[in-house]
């Protein structure tokens, strides 16, 4: 039998142009590794490590935008078979790349900052810079393969290389009870989801014989959903929900949000959530590919929007009793992928009136996802600026913050009234397209609970800024380095232009990656049948 | 004579599944959970070979099988390195003692 199945199986090498099209990929592969050799070479130096995890975030993410920009990247399929690839580079995966990548650069310069701004932990950080180094590009490396794959055993070991870096890295600060408490919730939830959704792999795997999503969609489309189906897709998509923080997947979130220290929180809150939106996006995409397997489709996009639902309620119904920010601005993460996932439910909807038309549900994905990426950069970088200052995480640090540091004030409002969406400002406008996109798709009842969500979540945003310039506090001004002032001042700048001056440019810039993307998505032949093709418009 | 195929070795891979789901579920310990969840992943290695051996002939199965097994060794690695650092802070591995994160 095994000797059969080899001499079945061709013996296959990828091609030299294929190998170059996964650029992002390679790049990131090889901070690791430099990162490693720079340590043996010139020894543990936290700068050259610190500085080279830069460079290979600079690098990634030029060529992600050489790849956006750059238009015709639209497939390379790393796989014996044309139709069934392992690893997918194109539009989709090229902008995904590029956040996650101008984010490890951000969030190493912020980690530079909290060294200087003298952390508790200055010296053990020094020490066990290369591993940390090592960890961070190793958990990016896995979310960018997370958005570059339409392959069950490809989705599963991205899954898994960015979750385990991660466990790491949310346990890094040793000796450290509230670190040791989060890593061990994380790896034990991480575990448990990722086992399951191996176990519905192979349910799926089982069914319809294969691991390409594009040829399992064709499958589904013939036969329909059975219930064997069903159970295994669930199964399959609890691993992809986890990294979303979707209920009832959520309870790692806050522990670990608290627990790790506030770079590693900056980086999960947004990261981690754009890989798995940006996941979940591409599965529903190609299981609904055609029009009768979207048909199918249907009940797991239901099932889909009614978790969306619920975990956009919980996340803000579970934020009123925090006092911790850190902790706050986790449930309010879980909110925040709440409302993208209802646009993740919607994307199945076939659009066979416009021809290369962006879908309305992935633009509102990516423009949600740009300025989110702005108002949780902000906020955290206001949060761990008056950890440095005071030591504090809690709400009482923040009472008088626009009197003890009117800038820092400033900044953090502008956070917190963007991410509730209040109308000047970015949150507003991305919230506004995705409320649109919903009524697009006639799901009333869901923007119903997308408005009351908001609603609530004013209650707590506006407990933040009413401590912060309405109770009185005696402490000392808040201190904070020069550039990390000047850092958060950009983000809530471009916040503020993202809703009003550039809300067009950003709708514009979201409606051409959507646009790439419908084109870029359609691997094969195999929808043009079925639908119109984005390559009639160019 | 009784030939083992398919649905023989899909009942067992059920049995243990529903046996790893029982082990999270009940352990307290951590090490206990991430015995479970080697269960877990186990029993999706006998459907995928399975499958593999009995339906499509091909050795992607094979192939997810070997991944599997991979996984669970990287998991188990990282795992126990974070057990023994929850073990350093509070001299125990019991999940419920981890309590001081919570709202």
């Amino acid at each position: 039998m095994t000797h059969a199945l080899l001499a079945a199986t061709p013996l296959w090498m990828p091609s030299a142009a294929d190998l170059q099209r996964l650029g992002p990929l390679w790049s990131l592969a090889g901070t690791i590794v430099a990162v490693l050799f720079a340590a043996l070479l010139v020894g543990r130096n936290y700068r050259v490590a610190g500085a080279i995890a830069t460079l290979g975030g600079v690098f990634t993410a030029t060529l992600c935008w050489r790849g956006i920009t750059g238009g015709a990247v639209p497939f390379a399929g790393l796989a014996p078979e044309a139709a069934a690839p392992m690893l997918v580079v194109d539009q989709f995966s090229c902008f995904f790349i590029f956040l996650i990548s101008v984010f490890l650069v951000l969030v190493t310069g912020m980690w530079f900052m909290g060294l200087d701004a003298g952390v508790p932990d200055e010296a053990a950080r020094r020490r066990d810079a290369v591993e940390f180094f090592v960890l961070f590009v190793g958990s990016a490396f896995g979310m960018a393969l997370m958005v570059s794959t339409s392959n069950l055993l490809m989705i599963i070991l991205a899954v898994e290389s960015a979750s385990l870096p991660s466990y790491g890295l949310a346990g890094f600060r040793k000796k450290h009870r509230p670190a040791a408490e989060a890593s061990l919730k994380y790896i034990l939830f991480g575990a448990v989801t990722s086992a399951i959704s191996v176990y519905g792999a192979s349910l799926l795997y089982g069914q319809f014989h294969t691991l390409d999503l594009m040829k399992i969609s064709t499958a589904i489309g013939s036969q329909g959903i059975s219930v064997l189906t069903g159970v295994g897709l669930f199964a399959f998509l609890i691993g992809v929900a986890f990294k979303v923080s979707a209920v009832p997947f959520h309870f790692w979130c806050p522990d670990v949000f608290e627990g790790a220290s506030i770079e590693i929180t900056t980086w999960l809150s947004v990261a981690s959530k754009a890989a798995g939106l940006g996941l979940m996006l591409r599965i529903m995409w190609l299981l609904s590919c055609t029009v009768q397997s979207a048909d199918a489709m249907r009940w797991v996009a239901h099932a889909v929007a009614i978790m969306a639902a619920i975990t956009c309620t919980v996340g803000n119904f579970s934020a009123f009793r925090q006092t911790n920010l850190k902790r706050l601005l986790a449930f309010s993460s879980i909110a925040h992928a709440g409302y993208m996932l209802m646009a993740v439910s919607i994307i199945w909807q076939p659009r066979e009136s416009a021809a290369g038309m962006p879908h309305p549900a992935s633009s509102a994905v990516i423009a949600y996802m740009i300025v989110y990426l702005l108002m949780n950069l902000a906020a955290f970088g206001v949060v761990a600026m008056v950890y440095w200052s005071t030591g504090r995480e809690t709400m009482d640090a923040f009472n008088g913050l626009g009197w003890r540091n009117p800038l820092l004030g400033v900044v953090m409002a502008t956070c917190l009234f963007s991410l509730v969406g209040l109308p000047p400002l970015g949150g507003f406008i991305t919230k506004y397209y995705l409320l649109i996109a919903l009524y697009d798709a006639s799901l009333i009842w869901l923007i119903f609970v997308a408005v009351f969500n908001t609603l609530l979540s004013l209650y707590y945003y506006a407990r933040i800024a009413y401590a912060m310039y309405f109770v009185q506090s005696d402490e000392a001004p808040v201190r904070a380095p020069a550039m990390g002032q000047f850092a958060v001042l950009m983000c809530a700048a471009a916040i503020v232009l993202s809703g009003t001056f550039y809300a067009g440019k950003l709708k514009s810039f979201s409606d051409q990656r959507s646009r790439d993307m419908y084109g870029a998505m359609q691997p094969t032949g195999l929808r043009v049948a079925e639908r119109p093709t984005a390559d009639s418009m160019h | 004579m009784l030939t083992i195929g398919l649905n023989h070795y899909l009942v067992l891979s059920a049995i243990v599944f529903s046996l790893g789901i029982l082990c999270m579920v009940t352990k307290r310990n951590a090490l206990g959970i991430l015995i479970g969840v080697e269960l877990v992943l186990n029993a999706a290695n006998v459907n995928l070979v399975a499958f593999s051996r009995y339906q499509t002939g091909a050795a992607d199965g094979h192939m997810f099988a070997v991944f599997v097994i991979l996984l669970a060794a990287a998991e188990a690695a990282i795992g126990i390195a974070i057990f023994m650092n929850f073990y350093n802070t509070l001299q125990t591995i019991d999940v419920d003692r981890g309590d001081e994160l919570r709202n």
